[in-house]
């Protein structure tokens, strides 16, 4: 058998299809992630002809042992926190296939498609209405709140 | 005393305050009864013969009625863990089981096997993470298929199904081959979603993650999907003293038989 965990195996074979086939708007620093499997840091860019052409933004991806049987924590990271419904102003992100929806067959690389058509879909930009009361009062870990998905139009 | 009063007092109001995380407690709670039903039920049972239900409902009358029924039926049963996984796991495992003592007909099935990856990814599915569980679940089926001794083999198999990592993947793998059927005939199944749920929507949210628990619709899709029949045997306080069976699809010859009680799947032998 290969000396590698099934999880360190399955994200280098994510990586390796990122780094050939990066969808569009995606990029990532491959070294230094090879520094450090279960950390990612993905560079996105708004798309064009939407609310956030122009925009960059980072997303943070951190996996456990037990990937992809366990969802990745995503959230949006650095200095430029995209104002979205979905999107709270600590990063955390209300998105059905981090939680409740995750497959194991789904990758980081269709969690950044989703997210990608998430801000994308965005017709106003502005924070979800509990922006305030949710980032005072979550953890750090969005997979420990409760999401409620409540409107999948936006 | 008094002290004590005011102190409980104290954190009732603290709890009512924003500042608590309910979610966390809900979480963490939820995360307990996982811990404790994986710490004492094995992903598959040994053989039990079906009179041991009895110390289940030892009060319930209906029960007892039902399980004398249902042991004039069948002899024994294998538990599975209930973890929103038993109908993949139980299926996939009986169907191993009774194929082991066919070899022609078990060929066939890794045939079949062999050439479901093409299937999947003609439908869309991330080519490498297909390949990821299909990988393991060829792994599998040719590590059984090499044991010449049936009772080694059956040996194999009830190993391979309590190592998490081995049995996970055959349940993914079996999910994913279920969402390819549901969405292969979308026409026909597309009349048992309820809701204005596409059936692609359905499979992303009901088949495919794990955990989520099995209805008709699944058991269907995953009979056509492996080419095979089952018999369930539902169990329930509804009114009668006899189990009431289904034979899916309708009309087969069923190569597993199932029990369901409400909200689980455990596997039945004459």
């Amino acid at each position: 058998m290969t000396e590698r965990s099934p999880s360190k195996r399955r994200l280098h074979r994510e990586l390796l299809s990122l780094i050939k086939e990066p969808p569009p708007g995606v990029s990532l620093d491959a070294e230094q992630i090879e520094q450090n499997l279960f950390l990612w840091t993905i560079h996105l860019e708004g798309a064009e002809r939407t609310l956030y052409e122009g925009e960059s933004f980072q997303l943070q991806f951190k996996f456990s042992d037990n990937y992809p049987f366990d969802s990745p924590e995503v959230i949006f990271t650095g200095e430029h926190i995209p104002i979205h419904p979905h999107v709270y102003s600590n990063g955390h992100i209300c998105l059905s296939i981090l939680t409740d929806d995750w497959s194991p067959a789904l990758s980081v690389q269709s969690v950044c498609l989703s997210i990608v058509s998430m801000l994308s879909s965005c017709k106003e930009k502005q924070r979800p209405p509990d922006n305030a009361f949710y980032v005072k009062t979550c953890n750090k870990n969005p997979k420990k709140t409760k999401w409620w998905y409540h409107d999948d139009s936006v | 005393m008094g002290d004590e009063g005011e102190t409980m007092t104290n954190n009732v109001s603290e709890n009512s305050e924003p500042t608590a995380n309910q979610d966390e407690l809900i979480l963490a709670q939820q995360r307990q009864i996982e811990k404790e039903i994986s710490d004492n039920i094995p992903l598959v049972g040994e053989l039990d013969s079906v009179i041991s239900l009895n110390k289940e409902y030892s009060t319930d009358d209906i029960y007892l009625e039902k399980i004398k029924d249902l042991a004039s039926k069948y002899s024994y049963v294998r538990r599975t863990r209930p973890d929103g996984n038993c109908f993949f796991r139980a299926f996939s495992y009986a169907i191993l089981e009774k194929l082991l003592c066919d070899k022609d007909s078990f060929i066939k099935f890794y045939k079949i096997a062999e050439n479901s990856k093409n299937v999947l990814v003609e439908l869309g599915f991330q080519q490498f993470t297909v390949e990821d569980f299909y990988d393991t679940y060829m792994e599998v089926l040719k590590r059984l298929k090499d044991i010449e001794n049936i009772g080694e083999a059956k040996k194999e198999l009830h190993n391979v199904f309590n190592d998490q990592g081995y049995s996970d993947y055959m349940v993914v793998y079996l999910r994913l081959l279920t969402s390819a059927q549901l969405q292969k005939e979308h026409d026909f199944y597309s009349c048992f979603i309820e809701g204005d749920r596409t059936v692609a929507d359905f499979c992303h949210q009901e088949v495919e993650p794990m955990y989520k628990e099995s209805d008709h619709i699944h058991i269907m899709a995953a009979c056509s999907a492996l080419n095979t029949g089952v018999r369930v045997l539902y169990m329930d306080r509804g009114t009668g003293n006899n189990v009431t069976k289904h034979d899916l699809p309708e009309g087969c010859s069923p190569t597993v038989h199932l029990l369901y009680r409400p909200g689980h799947y455990d596997i039945l032998y004459p």
